[in-house]
């Protein structure tokens, strides 16, 4: 399985970018100034975003992650073929609002910050979107993107839900071993 | 001479079981249907997996706008990129609503109509439902009781496959039974709180039409057992789930009996006031604009509920100038169908150990009517029926906390789980709830375009607010917590996909259009056995009781052409 840095530097690449990566802090950037011209409905600066918490929300672990199943590719394609403009200017405005939230938090461009720190600062406003009284709808929504592309995906539904496609018989009462 | 012994209009849930018992019989049959071919080996969509549609398969949002802002508004949960060639396009087929009301028309235009995208839940009638009108003095009397359907009913279920538990409720008559989907340990556990603390509700399987033991004569069409796959809005290559498209159609077509033909619109129905006998059936082709008569010796009418009003009101005559057979004013007339828009919704614990194989399809549990069986006990005429289940919430689609590799292990676990109850309650018969032909307008074929007045009385809504309560109260004694009971909403008239009563049967040609074998008051050889025949609703899913009485009015036709009456 292919690294998480490598599989950014095989898209940078493949659009054409020829940067030498020497280090996985600040991947994204250098990758937001390559990707602009090949995705559909991204800028350059949204679809670093888009893949920078895309990887952190759905890291590769033992399983595929957000990255190896394309889950930005994925994404772009639905802005581009299922939203219309409304959901499009509401998905641009989340984007818009969550890097300002992460670039407040991770004090300074979000998309240069470490590992650690950009790990710390989407896991505290994720906390806060989703407590009782949090408001980061924007936010939620983009993530259910997330989820949903990469679920959506051979990696994701198969790898890691072990989706069977003909089940054959129904067991109402599976016990979950510890 | 005819060209056919019988014409069947339409090839849905009760046009197909028409085709099948008329063919068997031996009659040559003539099935038009209105809208293209499905063939399921190329038009199914059941084998793709999730990853082989783009965008979630979603249709695309200008798309829904622009063709389907109807069908999706009305089962957005049905209507995806893959399977929306079995929508109808509204802007395609258009319809009108009276000025302050509003109607869900859900339709598919296709082999097999609606019997490719229902949800199979399939229930009989009892004596409750065919003397309910008498009771209390709405609409008019069934002109039929249940013992007269039941040979029917059992003749239909061998044929069609049931997944069901026999329960001995006088209310909701068993069915002939192939083995149920076994209730989760959840909704044993719900059943047992809830029958302990209101001894006069049950909590039972959902009856639903898959093949769970197939018999060898269905199987000997092809069809074998369901594969829990849960793709059944997308048809099902198996044939596992009861359609006329998977069933009944091959059966009449074995027959040799059976000739098809499709995009054929009907406009009006023929009739000869010298002989009182319809004689054929006059279509435009959907693609050629052509028109053409087919003629034949007795007419089936299947074209669902508002279409078949729709084509009586379109053949005015001499006889009949405001529409065949609408001698009483009731054609278009007591257009009914189901009501939904209560329920709750709850957590239960106890459970976080377990886990589910498959993915059961259409439902688990049901709750059969438990109001007002042994007399009027509730503020409300009638009743209702829960439909619902327990199951673990699983993928929240995103809509959890955390991310990293918390929140990636979160979703393999099946999670709390969570149960949900809805009602299905009885609309009361209205004569003022009415398809009307649009005094201008008309659909691309030239064919007047349905004008749909339909509005719920006192009695749906007080129900629904009892029923909402009741929800609440069951899920409290079944220990649930977080239970949430939005605000009654009562479904857009139609949303059930449940429309009937347009052409009513009833003891007297004054008041009703059909007597009771479905057969037209005022000619003979002019049957209607869709949801149009319904004298009321009850509140149980009603394609099964079209189908019993498609069956039974096929075979008296079958009689009365043998016999030289037609």
């Amino acid at each position: 399985m292919r690294t998480r840095r490598e599989i950014l530097q095989g898209l940078i690449v493949s659009i054409g970018g020829a940067t030498a990566l020497t280090a996985c802090d600040g991947v994204a950037n250098v990758f937001s100034t390559q990707l602009g011209s090949s995705t559909r409905f991204y800028t350059s600066a949204e679809y670093a975003l888009v893949t920078r918490i895309s990887d952190l929300i759905i890291p590769r672990t033992e399983t595929p992650g957000a990255l190896d199943a394309n889950v930005p590719g994925y994404m772009d394609g639905l802005m581009t073929d299922w939203a219309n403009s409304e959901t499009k200017n509401a998905h641009r405005m989340a984007l818009s609002q969550i890097k300002g939230e992460l670039d407040r938090r991770a004090r300074g461009n979000f998309l240069d910050a470490s590992d650690s720190v950009a790990e710390q600062s989407l896991a505290a406003f994720d906390e806060e979107a989703f407590a009782e009284d949090g408001d980061a709808s924007g936010y939620k929504r983009v993530k259910g993107y997330v989820s949903q592309s990469y679920f959506a995906t051979e990696d994701g539904a198969s790898e890691e839900l072990k989706w069977v496609a003909v089940p054959g018989r129904w067991n109402p009462s599976v016990k979950i071993s510890s | 001479m005819a060209d056919f012994d019988a014409i069947v209009v339409g090839s849905g849930m009760s046009g197909g079981m028409s085709a099948k018992e008329l063919t068997e019989r031996g009659l040559k049959v003539l099935v038009l249907e209105r809208g293209p071919e499905i063939v399921p080996e190329r038009d199914y969509v059941d084998n793709l997996a999730p990853w082989e549609s783009p965008n979630l398969d979603s249709v695309a949002q200008d798309e829904i706008a622009e063709h389907y802002p109807k069908q999706y508004g009305g089962v957005a949960y049905a209507i995806k990129e893959s399977n929306k060639h079995f929508w109808v396009k509204d802007d395609e087929h258009p319809y009108e609503e009276a000025e302050g009301t509003s109607y869900d028309w859900l339709r598919g235009y296709h082999t097999g109509g609606r019997s490719i995208m229902w949800s199979r839940q399939v229930y009989r009638l009892s004596d409750l439902d065919f003397n309910a009108n008498k009771t209390d003095g709405y609409g008019v009397d069934w002109p039929i009781r249940y013992k007269e359907l039941e040979p029917w009913y059992e003749k239909v279920e061998t044929f069609i496959g049931i997944a069901g538990s026999a329960e001995g409720l006088p209310q909701l008559p068993d069915s002939v039974f192939q083995p149920a989907f076994e209730l989760t340990d959840a909704e044993k556990a719900i059943k047992t709180k809830v029958e302990m603390t209101f001894p006069e509700r049950n909590i039972i399987a959902a009856r639903v039409a898959h093949l769970t033991d197939a018999t060898d004569e269905q199987r000997s069409l092809g069809r074998s057992n369901c594969q829990v796959r849960n793709r059944c809005h997308f048809g099902c290559s198996f044939k596992a789930y009861f359609s006329s498209l998977n069933a009944t159609l091959p059966a009449a077509e074995r027959t040799g009996n059976l000739t098809m033909v499709h995009n054929a619109i009907v406009s009006s129905i023929e009739y000869d006031a010298e002989t009182n006998r319809v004689t054929g059936v006059r279509i435009v082709d959907a693609i050629t604009n052509e028109k053409r008569l087919y003629t034949s010796k007795v007419i089936f009418l299947n074209a669902s509920t508002i279409a078949s009003a729709m084509i009586l009101l379109q053949s005015k005559s001499e006889a009949f100038p405001t529409g065949l057979v609408n001698r009483s004013d009731q054609v278009g007339r007591n257009l009914m169908d189901h009501v939904s828009g209560a329920g709750a919704v709850g957590m239960i614990s106890g459970f976080d150990n377990q886990k589910v194989f498959g993915r059961r399809p259409s439902g688990g549990i049901y709750i059969p009517r438990y109001a007002n069986l042994k007399g009027q006990d509730k503020p409300y005429l009638r009743g209702f029926g829960f439909q619902g289940g327990s199951s673990p919430l699983g993928n929240a689609g995103g809509q959890i906390a955390g991310i990293g590799r918390d929140f990636k292990e979160a979703h393999k676990n099946p999670g709390p789980w969570r149960v949900n109850i809805g009602a299905f309650g009885e609309q009361l018969p209205n004569p003022e709830n009415r398809v009307t032909l649009h005094s201008s307008k008309r659909d691309r074929w030239g064919n007047p375009l349905a004008l749909l007045h339909v509005t719920y009385s006192e009695n749906e809504h007080t129900m629904l607010e009892e029923a909402s309560k009741d929800a609440v109260a069951m899920l409290e004694a079944a220990g649930c917590t977080n239970i949430t009971a939005n605000d009654v909403s009562l479904t857009k008239p139609g949303n059930r996909i449940h429309e009937m009563g347009s052409a009513r049967m009833g003891h007297d040609p004054e008041s009703s259009v059909l007597n009771s074998w479905c057969q037209a008051h005022d000619v003979p050889n002019l049957f209607i056995t869709d949801g149009s025949f319904m004298t009321s609703a009850a509140c149980q899913n009603p394609s099964l009781t079209y189908m019993a009485f498609s069956a039974r009015a096929a075979h008296y036709a079958a009689d009365l052409i043998a016999e030289g009456t037609l």
